[in-house]
């Protein structure tokens, strides 16, 4: 067993090694502004979290990242609760807002945030919240959906205070839900980031990108997309699994 | 509806209940939509018309787009863009997850390095990066989807792998001893509704992609669109193709995949991402 998963192991990191090698050979073979070297991506990579300007870049995505997850899932909750609370407008939430919010493709918020606000901080976490909430709420309604009724009604034997049976039972019963919204939210967020920014602003990561790309710079182009791909799996490990974690425990 | 009639027999009155509900609940949702509508109207007309054209014009620009050769070629040209980034990614991820699932050395490969970093890189520097690669060109854009889709029919055939049932591959080899007869007749059909789930999460998210590869890294399609009516600041036209992609992706999922995949049903098949 333990052969095996040593075997494993060395083709999966043999797999990795061998894609950076092919990288570098390739890179030797073709000018810069198609195929950097490696080395070269890793250092302007490094600078992107150690150079001050670069750094402040870095810092303003990750900052419109957590804030528009955030307002996402709390939009997408409420949304969600109202059709809960006020069955009437289950066909609203259901069958108009969330498809609507659902199909409505990002570029077009992007390109409309920019038409309506211009170039602001804001524009970008109205588009990256607009982009989020339909997924935060297609999941909080299936936790509604799936809620212990016969919980809710022993609640409500114990209890006439609605409020008090609504924070002690469907809460709680609804934290799983609420936490794979924000899972899901989180792993878009990250990836939508560059087309929010690609429009509105003059900072952050996308801009960087977009930035580079005109200049035909190559290294910056990768170090910007690898960023991302750090920054989402550092946010995954450090902050949303011990999380779940603390939720799954309750 | 048998079951509803059976209902309605046994408990009149609570089946009338959730009838009246249901219809209340449906006549709420056109009442909002008229709201809505008449939101945006009566909001358009205290804004300058190049900030928010109201619903008129917009249907006006819309009926000009169905009677208009050219825009058509361009809707026709992004469906194709999709239907062949998700029939790429459907093979190549269905081909990952089955290497996996046959050969296990290869699962942490596949499943622990591969697809978690397809999966949290960005669809729009799949695009840049093809741009730089492969230039302006129809090939960028199907690159980029078929990219992006990829990790998504990797996740769902693992699943669809992953709850095989095992007394039916136990039978199946009690039958015959070609492997690849147990394949195609038991294997691939329990595979089926995953096939369906990973078809219709793909669809809804290529939309999305495709038009992003288009804008930046396209001669054609909508998202080239989106380009030229943002030049020249044609508001109108970038609702129009909003308000196609909607009703496209929704009447898509609602009459064409929901039925087709209760057909198939098998309730944890539609797990998402």
């Amino acid at each position: 067993m333990t052969a095996r998963r040593f075997a494993e192991r060395a083709i999966a990191d043999g797999l990795v090694l061998a894609a950076i090698l092919g990288w570098w050979l390739l890179s030797r073979r073709l000018p810069d502004f198609l195929m950097p070297s490696p080395w070269r991506v890793a250092t302007t990579l490094a600078s992107l979290f150690l150079t001050p300007a670069l750094l402040a870049d870095t810092a303003a995505s990750a900052a419109r990242v957590i804030i528009s997850v955030s307002l996402a899932t709390v939009l997408g909750a409420g949304l969600a609760i109202i059709p809960y609370r006020w069955p009437v407008t289950d066909g609203i939430v259901r069958d108009r807002i969330t498809p609507f919010l659902n199909s409505f493709p990002s570029v077009g918020w992007a390109i409309l945030a920019m038409i309506w606000f211009g170039t602001s901080d804001a524009a970008v976490v109205f588009v990256e919240v607009a982009i989020l909430t339909p997924f935060c709420l297609i999941n909080i309604l299936e936790g509604l959906k799936e809620l212990d009724h016969e919980l809710i009604e022993m609640g409500a034997s114990f209890t006439r205070h609605r409020k008090r049976s609504f924070l002690k039972i469907v809460v709680p019963l609804l934290l799983p839900y609420v936490m794979s919204a924000l899972r899901i939210a989180y792993g878009i967020a990250w990836k939508i980031a560059l087309v929010a920014e690609l429009f509105g602003v003059s900072s952050g990561l996308g801009y960087l990108m977009l930035k580079a790309e005109i200049v035909s710079d190559a290294a910056s182009v990768y170090a910007t997309c690898f960023a991302i791909v750090l920054l989402f799996l550092a946010g995954e490990k450090l902050v949303l699994d011990p999380l779940s974690r603390l939720v799954a425990y309750k | 509806m048998p079951s509803a009639n059976s209902l309605a027999a046994t408990e009149p009155r609570a089946a009338n209940a959730a009838w009246t509900q249901r219809r209340r609940s449906r006549l709420a949702a056109n009442l909002f939509t008229l709201a809505f509508l008449a939101a945006w109207w009566g909001y358009s007309l205290t804004v300058p018309p190049f900030v928010l054209p109201g619903p008129a014009p917009v249907a006006a620009r819309l009926y000009q787009f169905f009677t208009t050769y050219n825009l058509w070629k361009q809707a026709v040209a992004s469906l194709e863009h999709i239907l062949a980034g998700m029939a790429i990614s459907l093979v190549v991820g269905s081909a990952l997850a089955l290497a996996a699932h046959y050969a296990p050395v290869l699962r942490l490969a596949v499943h622990g390095r591969l697809s978690p970093f397809l999966n949290s890189f960005s669809g729009i520097g799949w695009t840049l990066l093809a741009i730089v690669w492969f230039g302006i060109d129809e090939f960028t854009v199907v690159f980029a989807i078929s990219v992006v889709l990829t990790p998504f029919a990797i996740i769902n055939m693992r699943e669809g792998l992953e709850t095989l049932d095992r007394e039916l591959l136990e039978m199946a080899a009690s039958f015959t001893r070609n492997r690849w007869r147990e394949f195609v007749k038991v294997v691939v059909p329990s595979l089926a509704p995953f096939v369906f789930a990973t078809l219709r999460i793909s669809f809804g998210v290529s939309w999305k992609v495709a038009l992003a590869a288009e804008l930046f890294g396209g001669r054609t399609g909508l998202g080239y669109l989106f380009n030229l009516a943002q030049q020249n600041f044609d508001i109108r036209l970038i609702l129009v193709v909003i308000a196609i992609i909607i009703a496209f992706v929704y009447a898509t999922d609602r009459f064409l995949f929901a039925p087709l995949q209760a057909r198939f049903a098998r309730p944890d098949a539609s797990a998402g991402p």
